[in-house]
């Protein structure tokens, strides 16, 4: 019989009081909010002892108090006492199929405590006390679940006293399977036939189809014709795997296909030629290790050790649900370190989301006529910020560093970045930890969670209604904790022990992706389907195979390891299981209860897909340059652009994500008693080195309106500088990038991308800092319909993210952003020009203009290199490089950061609002004490562009030519503009 | 000769190498041991002079910060735990090990009741995790960790952290001096008053004790503060010590329990006399 546990707080709950708030805020005649939790148990517990045991771990005796409710039976008088006074009840819980982590952790408890297993499901009662109408409630619960992966149910008082309460509910999956089967396809069609499996998916037997391959018919007559060789047709579970590899999102084929003159492709000529140019130049002084072919890239940290980094995109996931979206997005780069070359160690944790204003209401539509709307830009932010929360703090990595950029444009495809950086030792067994390959005869084991239907077909799920028994397979939610035993059972216990040739993540592609991958190196596998642990009964072979279930690793392990390396994962709570052979039978072989249901050649899986050659074109954008009035009042104006959504403190995000443990962090991401948020961060991963990973970001979508190329230089440039500004050495600096375009099907957008890319490979070649890692997400464009019911498409602005990672010898080199000393010497490092095209000034005016600024790369490398050198002697008493909103608002965020004035003269041409709000790029504002002024200046050297502008002050004013700000004005606007998220 | 400490980790616990560094930059004999493994040889306590349940996220807070873990630790080693305890030992829980000690009744342990809940470490007032530095006043109090100790500036990162109890209970820990750690702002009580307090925990209390003082369990990361390049200030710090032809000293406050701890078991004085 179903039984829910409930469990009522009975002291003051600082969640109910939050709610509270929040409802209250949103105009709700509310009085008070409750929150009950709730565990739901199929099979009951009926003996009460057993029962009180487990009741123990469910409750907190000092706090709350647990009813045990029966279904169909009345319950207790002291439940409905204690469930008191209240007007309407409301639950939330997931949906089946949906991950429910604590609801595992319940099992996981119940388990342990009776010794026999039992499922339990999560959820939530609200109980809520207002005069409310039942629309005031429905309006409650949507701000408080996703119909996605949520249910969500209501009773008025009178209802639930007169059930008895809520009604038992429990999300357990069901299957409608006719027996799993594998069906052969008839691929011998007509091109429209073909055209239609390609687009619509695989026809089931009752006429209904299994959802999109994503594949063109240039893809789907390759596969005809290589099957008409073979003298057969393909079986489902082949043309779905060959979908899911030569996939955009696995193959990459745009970045690989030739484009114009390029005929390698732009990845090929652009990034990894930068990469290898560079490699070749420095000789002996070259730091990579491991670049582009592994799950993250790998350099030199000192003699001991290697770092990696990655950054992952997690985009079309968080537009549909942005919590499980982004905790899925994090959880899942860590893999991405963990099958780094042996197994690389999570150290930090990196973040950005690029996202349309959360004070807005912006109302768009997947579906016609007002359906299936878009989650408002406040969900989003809310969901993403707390995804990344919960995955990093919960895996006990560090998230330093990150940022929040705002465009209205990224409504309905919001980019969530999510990276990892690891470290590793460089040798392991007296063998370089970066090495790693499959052998021939060895078993494949995979190691973590099981297997659901979870994003399968993800990306065309969003206009699917659910109903109640499906599972809802395109939203994942990440399991952190399960997570987090598998890496420690990894990193901490089994990876020095040598039982294993390979491992890598499971991820995109789930296992076809992985053993795909890893049987590379062997040159072939067999694996039994049948052998795969599921979640729950039914699934077809096909869809085991391409899950994306999360948590799960690969790896490749000698047969006489298998049972010792399965058993030491067991001990540390982590399951294994052994489900196939690499070969080098140079075929891709999967068994179905003995039986073949796929036979495909390695080389055809992984290089038959066909060449599209590609042609672009490019024309530049931006309008006239504007003639603004020059501002009466400039302090009014400079507490206006610090409040701007892309200059103001983010503060509540770093607050909320733990950037202190693994007691690595040297500079944070708040930095100065005045607390201003740092665009670069300094740790010190391994505590028995005394170097530093000096960590920083760049990006300027808005760029992109004018030209892409001076945006991709920007977002290098801005990563290049804030890193040096934090204490980095541009001799020491990798880079990774990020691509996030639009509409790449288009010529005019291919030919931005281009264009990008010409100019990233000349800065990093330049600057001799190699690119290591990198990603690409092609389509972030928003097709649907208006609140008037028009059709919309919204592209995002073509956004690169430039992350850097650097190293320095000691972190006692790492310059922090606030101002130290009055009567220090301020420098303005650079030179500003009349560059306000796409910037923070003009768009506050509502303007674009022309004028975007221009990198010149080869008197930014002067730069960095002078800095690099006064950062080794530790000249620098602060230093910040200046971003968006221009001088003005680096110099006020320096003085807000130290609560020091500053006394500023600047000598220019240029009207003061530009000087003041330009954007030039490759500008540092540097604070050197007195005695440090000559050695500073000589460390300078040939570099042009130093000016001493004046000097920090201990006045609570910040004066630059005959303007005074006030540094608490300049303080206020910085923190009000998010303070109530 | 040494004494020894242990670090328990496993199912999320997630500070265990910076805790062990702490106990072994003092003078341990520092390892760190997984749940599992103790569980199947929960004698080995019998070996041991220090035990710590470090920071992290077990079982990531599902069903209450703390509660999932005292459950496994209660029916693997509870008896071995209490037996620990109640020998002349010291013990320290540290954030979510702060919540797991509680949960477990191995403190507060008023009137000597171990194994009784008698305070609950439970959700933020905000309801938000919070990752920030604090400072903290210590109270008048015998615990063997904070001996010498005037104040400590270390980090907090919990969402979780608020201290609750009855009025009694509290009233109990106030006469016993059981109240061992305070949030202050600029040296006076914080009363309440956010971030200075940030989780709105009843009377600023930040960490306490059992009655003996040699159980220790607080909210803030003493290990996270350990050495000067991890406070919040070091940039000022380095700053102010290089124009003062000043060498910084590498130690900060967080270490100093970890010291204490040494000092108790006259680990020095054994290592003198090996």
């Amino acid at each position: 019989m179903v039984q829910r546990i409930e469990v009522f707080t009975v002291s003051e709950d600082g969640r109910a009081k939050t709610l509270e708030a929040q409802f209250k805020k949103s105009g709700k005649n509310l009085e008070s909010v409750r929150v009950v939790d709730v565990y739901t148990i199929e099979e009951g517990i009926q003996d009460q002892g057993r029962l009180n045991a487990c009741l123990q771990s469910f409750t907190n005796p000092v706090t709350q108090k647990a009813f045990v409710l029966e279904d169909g039976q009345a319950p207790a008088n002291d439940y409905i006492e204690t469930v008191g006074d209240f007007d309407w009840a409301l639950e939330i819980g997931f949906l089946p199929g949906v991950t429910d982590n604590i609801g595992h952790t319940a099992t996981e408890l119940t388990a342990l405590t009776l010794g026999r297993d039992k499922t339990l499901y999560s959820s939530q009662v609200i109980l809520l006390k207002g005069s409310l109408s039942e629309e005031d409630v429905k309006e409650v619960a949507a701000e408080l679940h996703n119909p996605l992966i949520q249910r969500a149910a209501n009773k008025n008082k009178d209802q639930f006293l007169a059930d008895g309460g809520m009604d038992a509910v429990v999300p357990r999956v069901v299957l409608d399977n006719k027996g799993s089967a594998v069906d052969e396809v008839n691929l011998n069609v007509s091109d429209e036939d073909l055209i239609t499996i390609g687009r619509e998916g695989i026809e089931n037997a009752d006429g209904s189809r299994r959802g999109p391959l994503g594949m063109s018919l240039l893809y789907m007559q390759a596969v005809q014709e290589h099957y008409k060789k073979e003298g057969r047709n393909p079986t489902d579970v082949e043309l779905e795997t060959l979908a899911q590899t030569w996939s955009e999102h696995c193959k990459h084929t745009i970045f690989a296909s030739p484009i114009d003159e390029v005929k390698s492709g732009l990845y090929k000529h652009y990034i990894k030629r930068a990469t290898s140019e560079i490699r070749e130049a420095r000789g002996s002084d070259d730091f990579c290790i491991s670049v582009f072919s592994d799950n993250a890239g790998g350099i030199i940290f000192d003699d001991n050790w290697m770092i990696t980094d990655k950054v992952e995109t997690h985009n079309s996931p968080s537009a549909l649900d942005p919590f499980g979206g982004a905790i899925t997005g994090i959880v899942g780069v860590n893999r991405d370190c963990l099958g780094f070359g042996q197994g690389a160690k999570p150290a930090l944790n990196r973040y950005g989301f690029c996202l349309a204003d959360p004070r807005k209401d912006l109302e768009y539509y997947r579906g016609k006529n007002k359906m299936n709307p878009t989650l408002s830009p406040d969900t989003i932010m809310k969901g993403v910020v707390a995804g990344v929360e919960a995955g990093g703090n919960q895996s006990g990595i560090p998230t330093p560093q990150g940022f929040l950029y705002f465009d209205d444009r990224y409504v309905g495809k919001p980019l969530v970045f999510a990276g990892t950086v690891g470290v590793i030792p460089r040798e392991i067994n007296g063998k370089p930890a970066h090495e790693k390959s499959a052998q021939p005869g060895d078993r494949i084991i995979m190691v973590g969670g099981k297997v659901g239907r979870d994003g399968i077909h993800g990306a065309t799920f969003s206009s699917v209604a659910l109903d109640e028994g499906s599972p809802a397979t395109a939203v994942q939610i990440g399991d952190p904790i399960t997570q987090k035993k598998l890496s420690d059972a990894i990193i901490k216990d089994i990876r020095d022990l040598g039982l294993y040739s390979a491992v890598t993540d499971n991820g995109a592609g789930g296992l076809a992706s992985s053993v795909g991958e890893m049987a590379e190196g062997s040159g072939g596998f067999e694996l039994a389907l049948d052998q795969v642990p599921l979640k729950y009964p039914g699934m077809q072979p096909w869809e085991i195979w391409i899950s994306e279930s999360q948590e799960r690793m690969t790896m490749a392990v000698p047969p006489e390891n298998v049972d010792k390396i399965i058993e030491l994962f067991a001990k540390r709570g982590s399951e294994a299981w052994d489900i196939g052979e690499f070969t080098d039978s140079g075929r891709a072989v999967l068994t179905w209860h003995g039986d073949n249901v796929m036979d495909m050649s390695m080389a055809f899986l992984h290089d038959g897909v066909p060449e599209t050659p590609l042609s672009t074109t490019f024309t530049r954008g931006g309008e006239e340059e504007p003639d603004l009035p020059e501002p009466n009042d400039y302090a009014e104006e400079l507490y206006a652009m610090m409040g701007r959504l892309n200059i103001c403190s983010k503060e509540f995000v770093s607050a909320q994500y733990d950037h202190n443990v693994q007691g690595s962090a040297v500079l944070g991401p708040i930095q100065g008693k005045g607390r201003i948020c740092a665009e670069a961060t300094v740790s010190r991963p391994v505590l028995e080195s005394k170097a530093g990973a000096v960590l920083s970001q760049g990006l300027a979508p808005r760029y992109s309106d004018i030209d892409t190329r001076e945006m991709a230089m920007a977002a290098l440039d801005s990563a290049v500088r804030h890193a040096i500004a934090a204490g980095g050495d541009i001799d020491h600096l990798a880079l990774l990038d990020n691509i996030c375009w639009c509409s790449s099907d288009e010529p005019e957008r291919l030919g931005q991308l281009k264009r990008a890319m010409e100019a990233i490979y000349d800065m990093a070649v330049h600057y001799r800092t190699p690119f290591i890692s990198g990603k690409d997400s092609m389509f972030n464009d928003f097709k649907g319909y208006d609140a008037d019911n028009n059709p919309v498409t919204i592209s995002v602005p073509p956004t690169l993210l430039i992350s850097g990672i650097g190293v320095i010898d000691n972190v006692a080199k790492a310059v922090s952003l606030d101002t130290k000393q009055a009567g220090d010497l301020v420098y303005l490092l650079g030179e500003t020009k009349d560059e306000l095209g796409a910037s923070e000034y003009y768009d506050r005016h509502g303007k674009l203009g022309s004028n975007v600024p221009e990198t010149d790369t080869a008197l930014n490398y002067k730069l960095y290199q002078a800095l690099s050198k006064a950062n080794k002697q530790q000249l620098c008493a602060s230093a910040m490089a200046v971003g968006f909103g221009g001088l003005g608002i680096t110099l006020a965020k320096k003085s807000v950061a130290s609560g020091l004035g500053m006394d500023i003269q600047v000598e220019s041409d240029l009207r003061l609002d530009k000087l003041l709000f330009s954007e030039s790029q490759g500008r540092v504002v540097v604070t050197i004490a007195p005695q440090d002024k000559d050695a500073f200046e000589t460390a300078m050297g040939d570099y042009p562009h130093v000016a001493q502008i004046g000097t920090v002050t201990d006045a609570f004013s910040l004066k630059i030519n005959n303007v005074e700000a006030d540094l608490k004005k300049l303080e206020e606007a910085y923190k009000e503009t998010l303070k109530d998220y | 000769m040494t004494a020894k400490a242990l670090v328990i980790t496993g199912y999320g616990l997630n500070s265990e190498e910076e805790t062990a560094k702490g106990f072994e930059y003092a003078g341990f004999d520092a390892s760190i041991r997984h749940i599992n493994d103790l569980a199947e040889n929960p004698k080995e306590l019998n070996d041991v002079q220090a035990i710590s349940v470090p920071g992290g996220f077990s079982y990531g807070d599902d069903t209450g910060s703390g509660n999932a873990m005292a459950q496994k630790m209660r029916l693997t080693i509870g008896d071995a735990l209490k037996e620990f305890v109640a020998r002349d030992t010291l013990t320290i829980g540290i954030c979510n090990g702060c919540q797991v000690v509680v949960n477990l009744g191995l403190a507060p342990a008023c009137d000597s009741q171990y194994g009784v809940r008698q305070v609950a470490v439970t959700h933020n007032a905000s309801a938000r995790y919070q990752c920030r530095w604090v400072d903290l006043g210590v109270q008048e109090t015998n615990s063997p960790w904070l001996a010498g100790v005037k104040s400590l500036h270390v980090p907090v990162a919990h969402g979780e952290g608020r201290f609750m109890m009855d009025d009694d209970t509290l009233k109990v820990l106030q006469d016993n001096k059981q109240v061992a750690l305070r949030y202050t702002k600029d040296g006076t009580p914080a009363n309440g008053e956010f971030p200075y307090n940030p989780n709105g925990s009843t009377d600023d209390i930040a960490g306490i004790t059992d009655e003996t003082g040699r159980v220790l369990v607080l909210m803030p990361h003493p290990e996270r503060g350990m050495f000067t390049w991890q406070r919040d200030d070091y940039a000022a710090l380095k700053d102010a010590a290089r124009r003062n032809g000043q060498t910084l000293p590498d130690e900060s406050d967080g270490l100093r329990l970890f010291q204490n701890a040494a000092e108790y078991f006259g680990i020095n004085a054994m290592k003198k006399a090996s």
